[in-house]
Parts: structure tokens; sequence; C-alpha cells
């Protein structure tokens, strides 16, 4: 009972009942403790009933009166059995009240704790239950306004947009030898990267841009799946092919006066006929070297804008005339420039032609060359052999005879040699045919040696993706333990329960052995009584029988008779009293069920309270009168 | 944490000690952390007596290498170890480690700020300021007689020019429904963490 009475009380403390926690057993429940359990209960059942009902008894009679009667209402709309007055409550008896209370505690939702209805493995409940950690969390930190945090990346403020700017990055130690572009990278002109973008922001988003962009450019293909670097790779080799070429008949055709830039760029020209500007691999340098000599141009004509360090050859103070014919002068000089240009560029396209022609030509030539010297080496033949035969012809018969002799010589040796041959060539084939099955036997083995490798490593694979998930469960059951209520000792429960299992089967043997030795003695007593009365009537026969004639015999007949009744009364008495005490027996339980009950001491209460509620009518009734 | 070649190279360039020493590394270092965090771009930051004796090329090179270095660490918020490896990588040794994490560890603070500052947002409602108002008559309907609020939300964008600011009017009910809607959002998250 006691047992019973505090996993009650715990679950009413769980629903959310204000009980104390010295309360240990039904029978301390007073009238407020009952209230403030049973309006606990209905606040989870029914919220909407319960919003109107208070968990503490009101002091007035009439009000606790009324809040009885709800109560007593609420439960009995859920479905409670028994009947219910505002006695149940305002009174409480112990058995009673229990029973009230299992029902209501029977009717309420399971522990939240262990309602986890969602998967509880599984990488989405990792997740979310992280998310929960998290924002509990923050949810315990304190709230602070605004202005007054002190400024961390968690908070949701103004974002800027990711704008982008390109920046020139210097590169040191670069492989071409070009010393232009490093020079100008280096010189003042080109401040520090970060320094080249002045707003915050954007400088750190193009920083983070061009970093995404290097790393894409890898030229060995780390991303092996890339088409773009696959075609690169095609294009490597056909390039390196074609500038070799193409700079084997440039630097033959050109002079070596000009610098290494000058000539990479005509290279570049050829390569892609009829182009006038350099396109393709050389972009990036190219166009910086044509900046290089624009800057470089535009530094020895404009008045520079560096400050300080280029010492302008204007004095900032001429007048407006000189300036203007200096710029006038500049126009022409540009104009001029632009020109030769223009004939350059003509120039190298025809150059290129021309080139491209005899290029042509030669292709051919050599072709019928060739073709030439093979004619020649064949006539060479023949007329060999026409010499021989004129030779040998002056000596004419005799030189048959012996050509004849020599032929058949040479048909003999034939003969010879294949027979030769295939005594040989026998063995051999004989040799190649078995090594050759050899081959196939052992090829077959490690077919089957590698299936049964990868059958055992498929086996290894399942067996390590089993571990790990066992050990992921392992550690979330481990987690999600340590996060459980420890306030009930599991143990200690299913210690009792075994125990209270182990008696009630004991009792249920009890129970069997006493029915069956009922049954048995109910056989017995059936048995007996019935052989009594065949006996009984069997001796009544013969005694009458014999009663009609002699005297002594009706009179033994009558103490027959009279025996047999009054055994029959014995009888009677003494399963009355066996009646009689299972009807004490029943009478002293029900008598110590209803002093449990404490009606005596309720029913002072009830008097007292019914004196109560007059008094307080009686004070409403005055002020009534009065108003 | 990857790095691309060029990265690496400039990485290489400042490991190595007959280029930069100690104290010039720590400069370079400093100089680089100041470039990204400070709001106006300083063209005289690697202007230093120390170190006019280093190719400014080389020096540039190594700069800007440093600071997409930093700029990559804080985007993955690395820890010390994974920064050593990569530093380890990139022929660091110990000493010149031990400043990168201790200036690293210093400014890692701003830098998130920085870096968590760059994206795209929604609306921010930054304020609410309300109103009563009692209409007696309109023009046409008199003896009105009815309350209401008048709600302004005070709304930030990145350059606040498309979107002023959001007034709206209403009832008593309207607002008690609004105030319950929301009263529900922040319970949630509390359920929310239930789980």
């Amino acid at each position: 009972m006691e047992e019973a009475d505090r996993i009650l009380i715990h679950s009413l403390r769980h629903a959310g009942s204000a009980i104390p926690e010295d309360v240990q057993s039904l029978r301390a429940f007073t009238a407020e403790l009952a209230v403030a359990a049973v309006v606990g209960c209905l606040q989870v059942l029914r919220p909407s009933l319960s919003s109107s009902l208070s968990a503490h008894l009101p002091p007035g009679m009439s009000a606790r009166f009324r809040l009885g009667m709800s109560l007593a209402q609420a439960c009995s709309d859920l479905g409670y059995p028994r009947e219910l007055g505002y006695q149940s409550f305002l009174y409480p008896s112990e058995p009673d009240l229990r029973q009230l209370l299992l029902f209501l505690a029977e009717r309420l939702p399971p522990d939240p704790a262990q309602e986890s209805a969602q998967p509880s493995v599984g990488e989405s409940a990792i997740l979310l239950r992280a998310i929960g950690a998290r924002v509990r969390e923050l949810l315990t930190e304190p709230w602070l306004p605004t202005a007054l945090k002190p400024p961390k990346y968690q908070d949701c403020v103004l974002l800027k947009p990711f704008h982008v700017q390109p920046f020139m990055f210097p590169k040191a130690n670069t492989p071409e030898g070009a010393s232009e572009v490093q020079e100008f990278q280096g010189g003042p002109l080109v401040p520090p990267v970060p320094a080249q973008i002045p707003c915050q922001a954007i400088r750190a988003a193009s920083f983070l841009e061009e970093h995404a962009a290097q790393l894409q450019e890898l030229p060995e293909g780390d991303a092996p799946g890339d088409t773009d670097k696959a075609g690169r790779r095609h294009l490597a080799p056909r390039l390196v092919e074609q500038l070799r070429q193409n700079w084997g008949q440039a630097t033959s055709s050109t002079s070596g006066a000009r610098g290494p830039g000058r000539e990479l760029s005509e290279l570049l020209c050829t390569w892609v006929p009829g182009s006038g500007e350099p396109r393709g691999k050389g972009s990036r340098f190219t166009h910086a070297e044509k900046f290089t000599f624009a800057q470089e141009e535009k530094m020895a004509h404009a008045p520079p804008l560096a400050p300080a360090e280029h010492p302008s050859p204007l004095s900032p103070l001429s007048p407006t005339h000189l300036e203007q014919e200096v710029q006038a002068g500049q126009e022409a000089e540009l104009a001029s420039l632009q020109g030769r240009l223009e004939l350059v560029g003509h120039s190298i396209k025809e150059a290129g032609a021309t080139m491209k022609r005899l290029t042509l030509s030669t292709g051919q030539i050599e072709a019928e060359a060739h073709q030439d010297w093979l004619s020649t080496t064949e006539r060479e033949q023949a007329r060999r052999l026409k010499r021989r035969a004129v030779d040998l012809l002056p000596d004419a018969p005799s030189n048959l005879a012996k050509l004849q002799v020599v032929v058949e010589a040479s048909a003999q040796r034939v003969i010879h040699l294949t027979g030769q041959w295939e005594r040989h060539r026998v063995p051999l084939l004989a040799e190649y045919r078995a090594l050759k099955k050899r081959r196939d036997q052992r090829e077959l083995e490690s077919l089957h040696r590698a299936a049964e490798l990868q059958a055992l490593q498929e086996c290894v694979r399942v067996a390590a993706g089993e571990a790990r998930r066992k050990e992921g469960l392992y550690k979330q059951l481990v987690a999600e333990l340590e996060t459980l209520p420890g306030d009930m000792a599991r143990s200690a429960y299913t210690h009792r329960i075994l125990e209270i299992v182990g008696s009630i089967r004991k009792q249920k043997e009890e129970i069997t052995k006493i029915l069956s030795d009922t049954k048995l003695l109910q056989k017995e007593i059936n048995a007996l009584s019935g052989k009594l009365d065949r006996t009984f009537a069997v001796t009544d026969e013969l005694v009458f029988k014999d009663a009609k004639k002699d005297d002594s015999v009706r009179k033994a007949y009558k103490y027959l008779a009279a025996l047999h009744e009054n055994c029959s009364q014995l009888i009677q008495t003494i399963e009355d009293t066996g009646t009689i005490l299972r009807e004490v027996r029943d009478l002293e339980e029900q008598i110590e069920t209803e002093t449990g009950k404490k009606t005596l001491s309720n029913l002072d209460q009830i008097l007292e309270d019914y004196k109560a509620v007059r008094q307080e009518n009686a004070g409403l009734l005055g002020r009534v009168h009065e108003a | 944490m990857e790095l691309s070649e060029y990265v690496q190279r400039g990485c290489q360039m400042l490991a190595d000690p007959g280029c930069f020493d100690l104290a010039a590394f720590a400069l370079v270092l400093r100089a680089a952390f100041r470039s990204l965090l400070e709001a106006r771009a300083d063209e005289a930051v690697l202007d230093h007596p120390d170190l006019k004796h280093i190719d400014p090329l080389v020096l540039k090179h190594s700069h800007a290498a440093l600071a997409t270095c930093i700029l990559e660490a804080g985007k993955q918020k690395a820890d010390k170890s994974t920064l050593s490896t990569c530093l380890e990588d990139c022929k660091f040794d110990r000493e010149r480690i031990e400043l990168f994490c201790t200036e690293y560890q210093k400014n890692k603070n701003s830098l998130e700020i920085l870096l968590g500052s760059i994206g795209r947002c929604p609306l921010l409602i930054t304020d609410v300021s309300w109103r009563l108002e009692y209409q007696i008559k309109t023009n046409q309907l008199h003896k009105l007689y009815r309350p209401s609020y008048l709600v302004t939300l005070n709304v930030e964008n990145e350059d606040s020019r498309s979107h002023p600011d959001i007034s709206f009017n209403c009832t008593m009910e309207q607002l008690q429904d609004l105030v319950g809607k929301l009263k529900d959002a922040a319970k949630s998250l509390e359920r929310a963490a239930q789980m």
C-alpha cells in the first residue's frame, strides 16, 4: 500500500499538483491536499474545464461547497463510475480517495520524458537533440538590450551584401622570365593587396572569392571529373608541339634583335592566323605587357600622378598655352605611332601568309622527291637483273644446263628445309598449347581468389558499418540515460514488482491447493451423504417390513427414524455454524473498512460546517436587508 | 583547410628565414591583420623601415598570401591544431606558428564579426512605437467613439533605401491576437528546446 501510494503521489507531483515533499501516503491527505491533487490532474486532462478551478480551498464554506460540486462534476464527466459529491473532496475517506486518484492518474498522459515517439536513432535525432541543447543554452542566458551587448558574430546585425572587386595579385618567382610585369607589380603604383579595396566588407569578400578561383585552377587535376581540366590536358601537348614548330620557323625568319616578349607575341600571332591580336593562354601576360608598355609610354608623355617619386619634366606653373601645345604634340605622336602600328600589323599578316604558302610548297616537293626515289630504286633493280641475263647470253646452252642444275638443287634444298621445319614445328606447337592451357587455368584461379577477396572485403565493410552503428547507438543511449531524471530508482521498482509477482504466484498456488482440498471434502461429503441416504433407505425398508409383525422391531424402527432425524439436525447445525462464522468474518472486515473512513469525525466536521454555512447565510441575509 | 598554390608559395616565402627573419615576419603578420580588420584601407601598411631590405614583390606576394590564409582560417573557424598542421605543410617552424596562432587568437572575434557581417538578410525590425487613438467621428460617420492603436515598426535595411518604416492601425482585439501569436512564437522555441 505504501509503495502504491508513493508511486501515485509521485505521478501526481509530476502532473503538476503541489504536494509537499513529506507526504508519503494517502492517509495524510487532508481536504486541501486532495483538492490540490485533483485540480492538478484536471488541469492536465481538461485544461478548459479547470481554468476556473483554483487549487486552493477558499475560506468561505459556500465557496468550498461550490468548488467541491464542480470538482465532482468534472470527475464524473471524465467517466468516473462511482458516485461523487462534494463530500469526497471536503471530507475525504482514504479508500474512496485512493480509487479516485488512481482513476485520474491512469488517465494522465504518460511522462513526457518517455514520450519520445520520434526515431531514437539516426542522424536526424542527433541533430535535433543538438539543436535542443543549443537552444536551451541560449534560453538560459539573461536578456540584455541590444545596444548594451558586446558585439558577437551571432548577433543578427545588418549584413552587407557580398560584392567582389577584382584586384591585382603580385606574383613573385614566376618561371616566366618577364621582368617588366614583376617590376610594375613590385613598384609603388600597385599598393599592397588588401589596400587596393577601400571598403572592408568588399575586401574580405574579394579575397575569399579570389582564393576559391585559385583553388579551381590547380594544374594537376584535383577534381578528376572536371571536363575543363581534361580539355586543357588534351590541349597542352598540342600547344607545346605547335609552339615548338612555330618557334623554329620564327627564329629562322626574324632577326634576333628584339626582346623575348616581342617574339612570344609574334608566335602567338602566327599560331592563330589572321588575327592581329594575340589571344589564348597568354592573355593575362600580354595584357599586362600591353598595359606596361602603354603605361611606360604614357609616363614618358603625360604629367605623372604618382606623388613626388618621378619629378615631372614640366613645372606645374607653366602657362596654359604651353600645355595645349604639348597636348597637340602628344596627339600627333600618338597618331603617327598608331599608323606605324597598323603598318607593322599588315606586314606581320603578309609574312604569315607567305610562310604558309612556302610551307605548303615545300611539303609538296618533298612528297614528289620521295616518289621519284622509290621509282628509281625499282628501275635500278630491273636493270641489274637484265644486265646479268645479258652477260650469261653468249655461252647459252651450258649456262642453261648449269642453271637447271642449280634450280633443281635449290628445289631439293627447299624440300629438305621444309621437312626440318616441320620436325621443329610440331613439338613447339604442342608446348605452346600446353603453356596456354596452364595460363588460362591460372587466370581462372586468380579470378576466383579475387572474387573471394571481394566477398571478404564486403563482409568486413558490413561488419565495420554495424559496429559503427552500434557504437553510435550506444553513445546515444548513454547520453539519453544521463538526461533522464534519476529520482526514482528503477531497480527498486523492478525488485518490488518481482517480489510481488512471486508472492502472488505463491498465493495462487495456495489458493488452488485450498480449492482442491475443498473440492475433495465436498466430494467426500456428497459421497457420504449419498451412502447415508441409501443405507437409511435400505434399513428403513428392511425394518419396516419386519415392523408390521413384531413390536420390538416397530420400536427399533421408531428409534432408527429418530436417530436419523437427530443426526440430520446435527449436521444442519454444523453447517449453520460454518455459515455464521463466515458472516462474522465478513462483517468484521466491513467494520474495519468503515472505521477507516472516519465517518464519525467527518460527521462532526459536517455539523460544524453546516453551522458555519447557516451563520454565513444569516450574515448575507442581514446585509441584503440593510442594502 | 585547403590553400591554393599562390597562397602556399607566398607562405613558403614567409617561412624561409633567409627571406624573412622573425621580426620581419611578425611585422608582416601584424600588418596583414591590421589591413584586413581596419575599416580604412591603409596603403602604407607595409612601409616599415625593417621591411625595406626585402624585395617589394616578394613582400606583397607574401602579404597577400597571409591575408588570404587568415581569411580562410576565419571562414572555417579553424582551431589551433588545424592551423598548425596547415602551417607546417607550408614549412613554417614552431616559433612562427606560435606567433601566428597567438595573433589569430587575439583577433579572432573581430575576424568572425567581419566574416559574419557579409551576406544578405531580410528586413530587420529594431524598434516598435505605438500610439493610442480615439476616434470620435469621421466625416462620413459621427459619434464613432472607438479606440485603436497606431503602431510603427522601425525597420533597417543595409542601405535603408527603399523600405521606410512600416506603420499600421489595429483594433484592440487584433492587437491582442497579434500579441498572442507572437507569444506562441516565443514559446515554441522553449518547446523546441525540450526535444
